[in-house]
């Protein structure tokens, strides 16, 4: 390697910061450290003059570390990186340190002292500096195609996005026709019309203007050349890394061949089977060839396998005339590679028979919501009458009942947030039909917070729905009339009432699809504990996983209403398409690396891993060793916390380039005070010290701040290390444990605090001079309470008494 | 109309008092959706008793009313809302709770406290009468042996029961 010439560059930031630090010393005391070959004041560097000033030295080659001690530094480093790599040197060469909030700020009322600090961080910088290896950029292919794991709304939308924008789209969909919930729906809140409509496509070169919109199954949707429909598939496994995934589909037969199917209808009316119609809610029958509406999108029947006779009847070949008729087709396994996958598998009614009280499945005409949405479809088994399945007569007095295994800690704690909603547009739909039905819902809360969404129950009050505050107990059938009776207690009179009913509407909680547990283990993702795919950060990144190229989209997530779900949709679509649109990953080697020599066979870090970027290789020894995708890798190095033999570094937090920052940052005190180590994550733990400085908050100039990628990097020795190394007591400060930026690291290095006491309880050093702190960036306050705290703790304590005397 | 002063109405230390009692954990988990009231026997029967009304009131506070008036002794625990309450609150047991409270604030039915006396003297709550002794030899039953009244004193006294009631006894 070439000699190392580091080039130190000081912002006073006008007068700012010399009315406390003393640059002069400042200046006299780097420019004698070995390896600075360059020292440089100026009020700012990190654009204008004083950019130019690193640039030149860098272009000179008179320099090959820059060490800039800017004001905020975040913001100021991208400047400063991206000059200096234009500029020639690697980029990964720069330390940014800011000696405003993180020292002459918080220690003004010290001045010396806080010199003295400055003069330690500046060390600490420099001899990182001289430590720092250069570090590539890698880049990796993507294919530019997706694959879309549900055809439900969600799913149809993100591939149209995704198809329109030039990608290769394959949408699959376990069911055999697209659609999904919504389909069954029929109208949706708050617009009130059809709810399988959606945008045309960009291929519908006919009709397309900037506002149509269309059923499905005339939108031109399967026309959309690079889009592929798999129905009646799914995914079965999944194999490979961003950009390059191996997808394992199996498609079950159709037994009828879709691009021959011309849907004549004549297979129906010759098949002799017939069966209860699930999807019209068992509100009329089906026969084994079928199709659940007529506007259907394939358009083409499907034999129910369950049910057909196949070749001891095979009526349907014999009468069909286009010989679309297939009974020898067997299940397919199909291999798609595709860049990107997002999961739209949407969500589904709870199954109400298990709350024994309300007789779901044991009366006839207890219902729930979807099943009256399919009477309510004109397209469906009642063409829009609103019966009681018991005798088909007419319902004329219906009771809604909310919250049905939805804000119920005995099946599923959440509130499913759009069963209101629904409830009020059926009620109202109903209303407006056959004004003279009598409705009344039993609700606990209504939850009308969407836009237009008040409007919905306002409408229904002004229309005559009545409403009762109340849960009901039971819901019981008169023997004599046979009509149902619900018994409840109006809150709000304290009366309980016994509601008689034709018809009563359940409206049960929304749980994740069938399946979904079994996706997620073969995606790798992680579910929630109600169950749902659980997205990166539900605030920043709703339609993201922790897995780069897996995105999330609609009710997969949550329970959603169709708009909520259309953002969803076009969300995930965007950002899987940024991810795509280049054909390739460009991703730092700040990663991981393994010292094979050291590792061996355990299997901590392939475990401990949040990324699942560590996988056991063989070796030609016969044992295994653990291999770190630099793909996958984030950089927290949680996986060098967890190693057992020291096997594993993380390039730029290498443990020679730790330890002489730490020894650096306790070489110099200057205060009468004890020194504080305070270890810090790059993210909420190093930005609180940004925030404490910025709000001019006040700890004395004894502490030390080192920045590391995660507190889960640290290592149980290196705590020890750092009493060696001069520091009186040791701060750890992370993110808060569930919001770490790395899933894991903050808990991880809590343990690992915990551990770390009682080994220094055996060494005879009290456990009180260790402490892990979690708090995020606006906590500055917290910071510098627990600097203070710290200092205070560590007076009482007294010197640190370290066993060999060193 | 009373209105009552909001200050008064939000009294927490009596929730506290009771989510920190044997079988009061779950009260603040209530958000009255009346399931344990359309559930209830004895609600149906007369007005006086609401479990979601004495669950609201000890919420707000009411301490003073909740323990004093006879709602608390009117639960006859067949646990039809403790079966079907939706958040889990553990309302027979709340009840329970509430009912220690009572107690040792020095409230309870003479008929409950008579009870407790039977039960420290003769081991039993209600007394052998001449009565149930004919009939129980009418029907061949043999006679009802004296209960271990020794052994279940000493239950008592470890529960600390005796001591409330001998408080009770000291108060009225």
């Amino acid at each position: 390697m070439d000699e190392v010439k580091v080039g130190v560059f000081l912002s006073d930031c006008g007068k700012q910061l010399s009315e406390t630090l003393d640059f002069n010393a400042l200046v006299n005391y780097v420019k004698d450290i070995s390896g600075v070959v360059l020292v440089e004041r100026n009020s700012e560097f990190w654009r204008g003059e004083g950019l130019r000033t690193i640039v030149d030295a860098v272009k000179n080659g008179k320099i090959n570390r820059v060490v800039v001690a800017e004001s905020l530094p975040k913001l100021s480093e991208v400047n400063i990186v991206q000059a200096v790599e234009e500029a020639g040197l690697n980029p990964y060469l720069v330390e940014v340190i800011d000696l405003k909030d993180h020292c002459a700020w918080p220690h003004r009322e010290t001045p010396s002292e806080a010199t003295e600090k400055a003069k330690a961080m500046l060390l600490a910088a420099i001899e990182r500096a001289k430590l720092l290896e250069p570090i590539e950029k890698l880049e990796f292919p993507a294919l530019k195609s997706a694959l879309v794991i549900g055809g439900g709304i969600a799913g149809m939308q993100t591939a149209v996005d995704l198809a329109d924008l030039g990608f290769e789209v394959n949408l699959v969909e376990k069911a055999p026709f697209l659609g999904g919930l919504a389909a069954r729906a029929g109208r949706f809140f708050p617009t009130d019309d059809c709810a399988i409509c959606i945008q045309s496509p960009a291929s519908d070169v006919k009709t397309i203007t900037h506002t149509s919109r269309k059923c499905v199954y005339r939108s031109g949707f399967s026309e959309i050349p690079n889009l592929n429909i798999l129905t009646n598939s799914k995914v079965v496994a999944v194999e490979g890394v961003p950009g390059n995934y191996k997808v394992t589909i199996e498609k079950k037969p159709r037994y009828v061949n879709e691009l021959k199917c011309v849907r004549c209808d004549l297979c129906t009316t010759v098949c002799p089977v017939e069966v209860p119609d699930e999807y019209n809610a068992k509100l009329k029958t089906r026969k084994a060839i079928y199709m659940n509406i007529p506007n259907v999108h394939p358009p083409a029947y499907v034999i129910d396998e369950s049910v057909c006779k196949f070749h001891d009847c095979a009526k349907c070949v014999e009468v069909c005339p286009t010989n679309a008729i297939e009974l020898d087709q067997k299940t397919e396994r199909i291999t798609l590679n595709v860049g990107s996958i997002i999961v739209a598998t949407g969500f589904q009614e709870y199954d109400s028979s298990v709350i024994k009280e309300y007789h779901y499945g044991d009366y006839p005409n207890v219902i729930t919501n979807l099943e009256l949405a399919r009477m309510i479809d004109g397209f469906g088994p009642t063409g829009g009458a609103i019966i009681r399945p018991s005798d088909r007569k007419p319902a004329k007095k219906i009771v809604m009942i909310q919250c049905v295994g939805s804000r119920d800690r005995r099946y599923n704690p959440y509130c499913s947030s759009i069963c209101c909603m629904i409830s009020l547009k059926h009620a109202s739909l109903i209303k407006s039909a056959y004004p003279d039905t009598d409705i009344t819902i039993c609700y606990i809360d209504i939850r009308t917070t969407g836009r237009e969404h008040e409007y919905y129950y306002e409408r229904a009050r002004e229309m005559g729905i009545k409403f009762v505050k109340g849960r009901p107990t039971e819901i019981s059938l008169d023997p004599e009339t046979g009509r149902l009776i619900v018994d409840v207690e109006d809150a709000l009179l304290k009366r309980f009432l016994e509601l008689d009913a034709d018809l009563v509407v359940l409206a049960p909680a929304m749980v994740p699809a069938e399946g979904t547990k079994e996706l997620a283990e073969i995606l790798g993702l992680e579910l929630d504990e109600d169950g749902f795919f659980k997205e990166y950060n539900a605030k920043l990144r709703p339609t993201e996983t922790k897995l780069r190229g897996i995105y999330l989209c609609g009710g997969a997530t949550f329970p959603k209403d169709a708009p909520t779900t259309s953002l969803h949709a076009h969300s995930a679509a965007i950002k899987a398409a940024k991810f795509l649109s280049t054909g390739k990953i460009v991703k730092d080697q700040r990663t991981a690396i393994v010292n094979e020599e050291y590792c061996g066979d355990c299997e901590f870090c392939p475990v401990t891993c949040p990324y699942g970027a560590i996988s056991l290789v063989p070796t030609t020894e016969g044992h295994f060793v653990a291999r770190v995708s630099d793909l996958l890798c984030e950089g927290c190095g949680v996986c060098v916390g967890t190693c057992p033999l020291n096997a594993i570094e993380l390039r730029h937090s290498r443990p020679n380039q730790m330890l002489a920052q730490m020894k650096a940052l306790m070489s110099v005190n200057g205060t009468s005070k004890p020194l504080v180590l305070a270890i810090c994550c790059s993210e909420c733990g190093h930005t609180a010290v940004d925030s404490s400085g910025m709000a001019m908050m006040r700890y004395p100039a004894n502490v030390r701040v080192m920045k590391v990628p995660c507190t889960g990097i640290l290592q149980v020795h290196q705590f020890l290390e750092a009493f060696k190394v001069g520091a009186q007591g040791v701060m750890v400060v992370g993110c808060k444990s569930d919001g770490c930026h790395y899933e894991v690291g903050s808990q991880k290095a809590q343990k690992k605090v915990e551990l770390a006491k009682m080994l220094l309880k055996e060494y005879g050093i009290e456990p009180e001079r260790l402490e892990m702190f979690n708090m995020v960036f606006i906590e500055g306050d917290k910071f510098a309470e627990a600097a203070q705290m710290m200092t205070e703790r560590l007076e009482k304590l007294g010197p640190l008494q370290l066993m060999g005397g060193s | 109309m009373e209105y009552v002063r909001a200050e008064k109405t939000t009294n927490l230390t009596f929730s506290n008092m009771i989510t920190s009692r044997l079988g009061g954990e779950t009260i603040t988990l209530c958000y009255q959706c009346g399931t344990c009231a359309s559930s209830c026997p004895v609600a149906k029967l007369t007005p006086r008793f609401n479990p979601r009304e004495l669950i609201k009131l000890s919420l707000l506070g009411e301490k003073d009313e909740v323990i004093s008036g006879d709602a608390i002794w009117l639960c006859c625990s067949c646990y039809n809302c403790q079966e079907r309450c939706p958040q889990k609150v553990e309302i027979a047991d709340v009840i329970y709770a509430l009912r220690n409270i009572a107690l040792e604030e020095g409230y309870i039915p003479n008929i409950y406290s008579e009870f407790a006396s039977a039960l420290l003297n003769d081991g039993r709550i209600v007394k052998v009468s001449k009565f149930v002794e004919n009939k129980r030899s009418a029907l061949g039953l043999p006679s009802l042996q004296p209960t271990g009244v020794d052994a279940i004193r000493k239950i008592l006294s470890a529960t600390g029961f005796n001591k409330l009631q001998q408080k009770k006894e000291e108060t009225s």
